[in-house]
């Protein structure tokens, strides 16, 4: 957790110094079990290979493996590529950028440029005929020619390690692929329920066996994963998961009885991670029910599924209930530790989010080219649409808001891919829930520039609408992370301010009149300062504004933090209106960051463009430092005042009455 | 205005003023005005209400008034059907003002009038007040000067229309605009009724909605009816769950109130029911009652299942599972919570109570009939079974019955201690 903290020096805004050579072992267990130490990294295609283009699919196939071929002379450029980048963004100060050579390194530039028209037209117009999203969304079903052809590209095993037969792509190149295969949503979710929770399991916690077992044929595609953890009556409540495994009498296997629902896949999964509850003996003897992950096939007998859901969006998905009775599962298909499963989901779901930040960019990216081709030729008053200035700044919210999750997903993803860099989850949960909410407010943007012909099913722009609905509410729903950000957060403020607050109450006179003298100093008006521009400053200056203005937040950000946690202590956990507004200042000051950093970046590195860039980035610098303000001055107040106690007590009457209150306006009592 | 009606005003403006001179003087309140002399248009009329506060000496010779009492009594007597409804009154009301063309007698008839509605059971019914208003002739009451508004201005004239709307008022009924109008045209603006009615219309509409748990205007007959309503009327729970443990013999006899077959109607929570599953078997729990309910003119009884109040040092605190949640963390590993100085809930007087686990009514308030509910309700809660049940039941419901009544009473209690020995060994035994 990088960008939180007291503002001191908590935001990478110190130079960091170059971390040291990667260690020649993984530098911490939890590295290694992720699998994500120092991966050999390969690029695809390689340069001016032909993704698409002419070639179509089976070309690409071809470059794929002859990108396999060149993977270790690559790997060799690419460290030497590491080594300069780092140096030049260290003496540039680069320290904003948390690595210098991940950051929005583009794995294959290219390749992926050409290959993008011909995929992009062809999902969201219906006119290619190899992905027809219209029909996959109609039907509810991706043909399996369409499958299969994902399968030949190796999409089913991209974050596979190589030495398994996947891909073996780093999260910044997987990152890059999503931004293409967003294009078609029920393939995206296909694809990521497969990959990002269904066999992530096995590559974060699984044995060598299990890997070597079934690793090279998820890979392949020849099987599909899926991610079993919800239940009828479990959302994101562990403990009240019924599904049960119980050990045979011979201990050779567990027997398994239970059933998950909306279970991504359900219908088409050969392999299935299966959380269930287990009698684990305690070290102190006692036995308890505690959660095991499983790794199940569907050939172990007993695994029956329901007819797939008919869903609002995602049409093409496959979504369904999964029963599992009496099935047999060998003890060595146990998942990390017998009880241990409740990590191992938590840490399956944590890794699985950032890439929707690149995924929803790749649409916006489209959505904008469409509607702008739209707004342009459409007349109305003798003027183009896009000559008005209602629909001009539709246009700029959509980039904005594209530029920012694409920023934040590449700075998470190049952070994700940093060797021995901390646990990037609360990163990659802010990402989640700002790409999902500006999905939806873009499409719903879009829909309005377009009026009624984004209404209608002739058009893709009411499908995207659908599809993009469910990104605020899988993957852990927003509220629930917004949750997760804050809390994780102010856990490690917390953990830094204990010492301060505990001597602030026992009143310790030095440390009072520190506080007061420093209250003084901000009420006075103060210039805050953390050295993220000037001489050595890693924010270019044309983006000094905007670094002010993250630097103001952070500060002021800091200080609100620890007035909470003085007032609330342990029970704002609790507050959860005032725990979504830091939430909400959280991800506006990791968006600055991002923005900013990239903004940065553009502009040393001279790239075509950059004085957009620039504008984009203040517009949302600006923007997010007035919403940040306001949302601190809420956090400052108590409940009375900044409306929760209101809300609070309006939506008691309501849920106690269980309907609207208010009598009809033509009641009258004569 | 014709010529003659205004030599009638000026005549009984002139016999008023000498009235109401007389009231002043004598010092007695607004209700005991000495009679008018009879004047203008008004008829005579006779003790209209024995118990009205008005009471006239008769202005004229006291035949006449029994006459016109005799004829406005007519005018309601049963209609050939029988039936004593709106229309019918309507008649009477219509056939009054026909058959009065100068409406002769009409306050005497509206007094009438008032205490027949409740029987014709337009008592509620704003359209029949307004039509009794109609009756009075228009424009003649109205004050011509200050000195009439300063002045009772008719006050027998007003005292009837004071009475109607306060008709209205003991019923709910609310004036509208139409009243309002017809007040104006009769009274006029500086006149008693008006007065009322703007009260009328300031405090009825903050009164109207001033219950926050209204009752319906119509209770039901039906004992089981009027028992789920009540029993919905006290439990806050959306979700509870009515439940008849016993309906009540159809038949109207006196075995009605045998104990074995009055109804049972009792109400559970799914939040209550799982309460009463966790309890502790050690502790014992009660039957508690009659209490009263009233809804309305009606009252109802009830039973509470209810457990003390765990002591302090016994009450577990719950503990929140370490893994528990999947996404967020459910507590904060911190090293200061809120202390003393943070305590917002310090100065809260709160009176804490046991849990309550189900509420019954019953035609009976013996420890037979709340027997049956206890083990209606172990239907739905098994761990009732276990746990012993004790019955404290006063032995009178509060409330003072009617001497026939006493034999559902059920005996005077025997002293505490040794009751609940023996409703435990029974339950006991009911249970073994």
């Amino acid at each position: 957790m990088t960008a939180f903290g007291k503002g001191r020096g908590c935001l990478t805004a110190v130079p960091r110094p170059p971390p040291p050579p990667p260690p020649p072992s993984s530098p911490s267990n939890s590295r290694a079990a992720r699998g994500r130490g120092r991966r050999p990294r390969r690029r695809i295609g390689g340069r001016g290979g032909g993704w698409g283009g002419a070639g179509g699919w089976r070309h690409r196939r071809r470059e794929i493996e002859a990108a396999g071929r060149r993977q270790q002379q690559q790997q060799e450029r690419l460290r030497g590529q590491h080594e300069r980048l780092w140096a030049l963004l260290v003496l540039g100060g680069g320290a904003l950028l948390p690595r210098p050579s991940g950051l929005h390194r583009d794995p294959a530039p290219a390749a992926h440029q050409s290959a993008e028209p011909s995929f992009r037209q062809g999902a969201l117009l219906g006119q290619d005929p190899e992905v027809d999203s219209r029909k996959i969304d109609q039907e509810g079903k991706i043909p399996d020619e369409t499958l299969e052809k994902l399968k030949s590209l190796g999409l089913f095993g991209m974050q596979v390690p190589e030495e398994y037969g996947g891909l073996g792509l780093s999260n910044t190149m997987y990152a890059r692929l999503a931004e293409v295969i967003g294009l078609d949503a029920s393939i995206a979710v296909t694809l990521a329920a497969h990959q990002s929770i269904g066999l992530k399991g096995i590559i974060l916690a699984g044995s060598k066996e299990q890997k070597a077992r079934y690793l090279p044929r998820l890979a392949s595609g020849e099987h599909v994963a899926a991610f079993c953890l919800t239940e009828p009556a479990s959302g994101s409540d562990a403990a009240s998961i019924r599904t049960r495994a119980t050990l045979s009498a011979d201990k050779s296997h567990y027997v398994l009885n239970g059933s998950k629902v909306w279970i991504t896949n359900g219908g088409l999964a050969n392999v299935f991670t299966v959380f269930a509850k287990t009698e684990v003996v305690d070290s102190d003897g006692s036995v308890k029910d505690k959660i095991t992950a499983f790794i199940v096939e569907r050939d172990f007998g007993g695994v029956t599924n329901g007819k797939p859901e008919d869903k609002m969006g995602i049409r093409g998905s496959n979504t369904c209930e999964v029963h599992f009775e009496n099935t047999r599962v060998p003890v060595e298909n146990v998942l990390g530790e017998v009880g241990g499963g409740f990590k191992v989901a938590v840490n399956i779901l944590n890794s699985g989010r950032f890439s929707m930040g690149s995924m929803v960019a790749g649409m916006l990216k489209k959505l904008i080219e469409m509607t702008a081709e739209y707004a342009c030729t459409r007349k109305q008053f003798n003027r183009n649409l896009s000559e008005f200035g209602l629909i001009q700044e539709k246009f700029a919210l959509m980039a904005q808001k594209a530029y920012v999750m694409e920023s934040m997903a590449y700075l998470t993803a190049a952070m994700l891919d940093a060797p021995g860099f901390p646990d990037c989850s609360i990163e990659a949960a802010m990402v989640k829930v700002f790409s999902s909410e500006g999905a939806w407010t873009c499409v719903s943007e879009a829909l309005q520039i377009l009026g009624s012909s984004g209404y209608a099913r002739d058009y893709p722009y009411e499908r995207l609408l659908r599809d993009s609905r469910i990104l605020l509410i899988f993957e852990g729903t927003n509220e629930i992370l917004r949750m997760y950000i804050a809390l994780t957060g102010l856990q490690h403020a917390g953990r830094i301010l204990t010492a301060r607050v505990k001597e602030l109450k026992r009143g310790n006179v030095t440390t009072i009149m520190e506080t007061v003298g420093q209250r003084l100093r901000d009420s006075l008006g103060r210039t805050v300062d953390l050295g993220l521009t000037g001489k050595l400053g890693v924010v270019h200056p044309s983006l000094v504004d905007g670094a002010h203005k993250l630097e103001e937040n952070v500060y002021y950000f800091g200080r609100s933090v620890e007035t909470l946690l003085l007032r609330f202590g342990k029970t704002i956990v609790e507050e959860q209106l005032v725990l979504k507004r830091v939430a909400n200042v959280l991800i506006n000051l990791y968006g600055m960051t991002a923005v900013l950093s990239r903004a940065s970046r553009s502009i040393r590195l001279g790239l075509r463009d950059q004085d957009h860039e620039v504008l984009l980035a203040n517009i949302f610098c600006s923007e997010a430092y007035h919403q940040n303000l306001f949302t601190l001055s809420q956090l400052d107040k108590h409940s009375p005042e900044n409306l929760d106690d209101m809300v609070k007590k309006v939506s008691q009457q309501i849920l106690e009455k269980r309907a609207y209150i208010c009598t009809h306006p033509l009641d009258r009592t004569s | 205005m014709s010529w003659a009606q205004a030599i009638l005003l000026a005549r009984g403006a002139s016999r008023g003023w000498g009235g109401i001179c007389s009231t002043a003087l004598t010092g007695a309140p607004f209700s005991q005005v000495p009679p008018q002399a009879p004047r203008g248009l008004r008829c005579s009329a006779a003790a209209h209400n024995p118990d009205s506060s008005l009471v006239p000496h008769p202005p004229e010779p006291p035949r006449r008034p029994v006459k016109a009492l005799a004829v406005h009594e007519e005018l309601f007597r049963p209609a050939l059907d029988g039936a004593r409804n709106k229309a019918n009154f309507v008649r009477a009301v219509q056939n009054f003002t026909e058959y009065n063309v100068h409406k002769r007698g009409h306050v005497d008839f509206i007094y009438l009038a008032l205490r027949k509605m409740r029987e014709y059971g337009v008592e509620r019914d704003l359209s029949v007040y307004n039509l009794l208003l109609d009756i009075f002739p228009k424009e003649v009451f109205r004050p011509r000067n200050i000195f009439h508004s300063i002045f009772l201005h008719y006050p027998r004239q007003q005292e009837c229309g004071i009475a109607v709307l306060e008709q209205m008022e003991n019923h709910g009924v609310m004036p509208n605009k139409e009243t309002e109008f017809l007040l104006l045209q009769i009274f006029g603006r500086k006149s008693y009724p008006m007065l009322k009615l703007v009260r009328m219309k300031l405090w009825f509409t903050r009164f109207k909605n001033i219950n926050p748990f209204p009752v319906p205007r119509d209770l039901p007959q039906d004992p089981v009816d009027l028992a789920s309503l009540a029993l919905q009327h006290m439990e806050p729970d959306l979700s509870a769950r009515v439940t008849t443990y016993q309906m009540p013999l159809l038949k109207d006899s006196p075995d009605a109130m045998d104990p074995t077959e009055t109804h049972i109607v009792g109400i559970q929570s799914p939040e209550q029911q799982s309460a009463l599953a966790r309890h502790d078997p050690a502790r014992p729990i009660f039957v508690e009652g009659p209490f009263s309910l009233w809804l309305r003119d009606k009252c109802v009884y009830y039973h509470i299942l209810r457990a003390d109040l765990l002591p302090p040092e016994e009450r577990e605190v719950e503990e929140i599972p370490e893994e528990w949640n999947i996404y967020y963390p459910m507590q904060l590993d911190l090293a200061y919570g809120r202390s003393s100085w943070d305590d917002y809930e310090f100065n809260i007087d709160e009176v804490e109570e046991g849990p309550v686990f189900a509420i019954c009514v019953a035609g009976a308030h013996d420890q037979a009939t709340l027997a049956k509910w206890i083990q209606g309700l172990q239907e739905t809660n098994p761990a009732l079974a276990r746990i012993p049940v004790v019955f404290r039941l006063s032995g009178s419901s509060g409330e003072l019955l009617p001497s026939s009544s006493e034999l559902e009473e059920p005996p005077p209690p025997p002293p505490e201690g040794q009751e609940e020995e023996d409703s435990q060994q029974r339950q006991q035994q009911g249970q073994s």
